[in-house]
């Protein structure tokens, strides 16, 4: 490193560039380029050759392209065309029916049918004899309704029927469009999408570093937040409208509750009842062959362990649902939000139900939670960086329709990392509240709360930090 | 010959930064075949380390196409930008957030190279994991996980005996 007045020369560190060419430079060395033709890849981490990587994806994007524009062709000539110019270029004449049969092919699936109508018409003097139905001379597995089809039609009788004035010897007897073989064009055209979304994207990002691609004009300029604050304001920081807009009845805001506990009740309730619903047909069916005299003990072996898991469920549901009647809803307000490093807040919780606690615990934590990709799986971490009690109270009881009401100092630390939103990674802050039930498991109620970046913050958060005090002891 | 590097220098010799503050510095080619040189990106950003896959954000970009003689590539060139309240700089458990200056140079024929400097944003501590914690369930509406995979939970300190989220 080379120390210029006040300057410092930096030492260059490797970084993940991984193109073909690129020279990574480590303590200012410059690594002979690599050429690597194939190498895992992590996430969105491509540590192989950056330009082969581009060029393999748009290879296949255009593959996808092509074969969706081959497949629309196809579609095109063997169905749009034939049905378009039947309905709108075939000309009509009449024709006599000499003769009719059940055309018949046999395929891998079994017999497949068709309408094969003999008929007989003039065209400018001349005399043809086609044998046709309709354009797509599609056969269907239901000889019925082939027959059905061919007993509309009496040999010797006189139909109009519509010839192709390019080709005399093309007619049909019926036209119209089948629109529900249209749901094929799906295929092609999602081919032809996926393919050039994936072109374009190829394209657009052709040649350009990570890093210009990531630059603030390559992307759309960011739209002011609900709260008022332009979202630029604090990059990467959550934004915290949808933990703001709930006024408190003691502070001034309340916090909402992660997750929806009745949501996991009828999560819960729905897993019971259909596992249950399944394995009631198995077990009917077995106790009626033992009524009947003759016992299946293969299926009800098979149907026993199903009946007992059902039954566990049944008996998780209703465990939760005593447990969500009984402990009641929880409320967490706070004097401020977002909370800011060094600042002090008052904390109202209120705690209702019917139930006795060994004890009622809050904690303020500080959780990291990491999403990586491996193959094609989606995996989070999460990590606790910091957690702190500020509330315990500990053997008491709570009585139906009197709320346990407490209200408690919190002081974010100076220093704490504030929280942190991005693709992948987020640091997350929360009040836990924590309650030890006399006879029954614990339980937990998470609350998240947004801390900034030391800096200016809420007036008010100052004014009733000053006059909350006793930080640090632990009301009881 | 010697090798081609890009030296970055950063005036106040490096120290930390703080929110609001100008960075500014100079980058310098070295044995860079200049008339090669096809453009050069100055970028001012953070990305993430760890666990996680790497997230990226640009604070600040200029790209130059060079059009210019090459003896004028000789001459440092400057870049400055007023820094950004967040992210901070932050060296966590399971996530590092880090700031740096990345120069790349772009050559002839698809080559490149790359300079990168590294700058604190902020004062963070170093977080630790928690001694003593307990092990809680995710909370709820956090996300879990996507495709066929479970998501893995862990946390610093001993499990309580049994803790159900309601």
């Amino acid at each position: 490193m080379l120390a210029l007045g006040r300057r410092a020369w930096s030492t260059t560190k490797p970084i993940a560039s991984g193109s073909d060419h690129t020279a990574e430079i480590v303590g200012g060395d410059v690594l002979a380029p690599k050429f690597r033709f194939y190498e895992k890849k992590r996430g969105n981490r491509r540590t192989g050759s950056r330009m082969l990587g581009s060029l393999g994806e748009a290879v296949f994007f255009a593959v996808l392209f092509l074969l969706g524009c081959a497949g629309l062709v196809v579609l095109l000539a063997t169905l749009v065309v034939p049905e378009y110019r039947a309905n709108h270029v075939f000309v009509q004449t009449q024709c006599v029916v000499r003769d009719k049969q059940l055309g018949r092919k046999d395929t891998a699936e079994g017999p497949r049918f068709r309408p094969e109508i003999r008929i007989e018409y003039q065209v400018q003097g001349e005399t043809y004899v086609v044998r046709t139905y309709d354009i797509r001379q599609a056969y269907s597995a239901s000889p019925e309704e082939v027959q059905a089809v061919l007993d509309q039609f009496i040999v010797g009788q006189q139909y109009p029927c519509w010839y192709d004035p390019d080709d005399p010897k093309v007619a049909v007897l019926v036209r119209g469009y089948s629109w529900w073989f249209w749901l094929t064009f799906l295929i092609p055209v999602s081919f032809i999408l996926t393919g050039g979304a994936g072109l374009l994207y190829a394209a657009w990002t052709w040649g350009k570093s990570a890093e210009r691609r990531a630059a603030p004009g390559a992307r759309r300029a960011p739209l002011p937040r609900a709260d008022g604050i332009h979202r630029s304001a604090y990059p990467s920081v959550p934004n915290p409208a949808n933990i703001t807009n709930s006024p408190g009845t003691e502070l001034a805001f309340r916090l909402p509750l992660a997750g929806s506990p009745s949501l996991r009740l009828v999560v819960w309730l729905v897993v019971a009842l259909g596992w249950n619903g399944i394995v009631s047909v198995f077990a009917a069916w077995a106790i009626g062959e033992h009524v009947a005299g003759r016992p299946d003990w293969v299926l009800t072996g098979f149907t026993i362990p199903f009946a007992l898991a059902g039954l566990g469920l049944i008996v998780f549901f209703f465990r939760q649902l005593v447990l969500a009647t009984w402990i009641g809803p929880t409320l967490v307000e706070v004097s401020d939000q977002p909370l800011r490093p060094g600042r002090r807040y008052e904390v109202f919780l209120s705690q209702t139900g019917r139930l006795r606690l060994n004890s009622l615990e809050v904690l303020f934590v500080c959780e990291e939670e990491a999403t990586y990709r491996h193959g094609t799986n989606t995996r989070t971490e999460t990590f606790r960086v910091f957690q702190q009690p500020v509330f315990r109270k500990e053997d008491f009881q709570l009585v139906h329709g009197v709320p346990f009401e407490v209200r408690f100092p919190l002081e974010v630390p100076a220093g704490a990392m504030h929280s942190f939103q991005s693709e992948n990674n987020e640091i997350n802050w929360k009040l836990i509240v924590v309650g030890d039930v006399a006879g029954w498991p614990s339980f937990q109620r998470s609350f998240p709360v947004i801390v900034y970046p030391p800096g200016e913050g809420s007036p008010t958060a100052a004014s009733s930090a000053q006059g909350s005090g006793n930080v640090g002891k632990l009301p009881r | 010959m010697n090798e081609p590097r890009i030296q970055i220098c950063l005036d106040g010799n490096g120290r930390a930064y703080r929110p609001g503050e100008t960075l500014s510095g100079e980058y310098r080619l070295e044995s860079v075949p200049l008339e090669e040189v096809r453009a050069i990106e100055v970028s001012v950003l953070w990305f993430t380390e760890g666990k996680g896959d790497e997230d990226l954000a640009v604070h600040h970009f200029r790209r130059i196409t060079v059009d210019t003689p090459a003896a004028e590539l000789r001459q440092p060139g400057r870049f400055s930008t007023v820094l950004p309240p967040s992210p901070l700089s932050y060296t966590g458990a399971i996530l590092k957030i880090r700031w740096c200056v990345r120069v790349r140079v772009f050559l002839g024929r698809g080559k490149e190279i790359v300079g990168q400097r590294d700058f604190q944003l902020g004062v963070v501590p170093p977080a630790r994991p928690v001694a003593g914690a307990a092990e809680l369930p995710p909370a709820e509406g956090s996300p879990a996980s996507s495709g066929s995979a479970s998501a893995t939970t862990k946390s610093a300190g001993r499990a309580p005996a049994k803790v159900i989220a309601v």
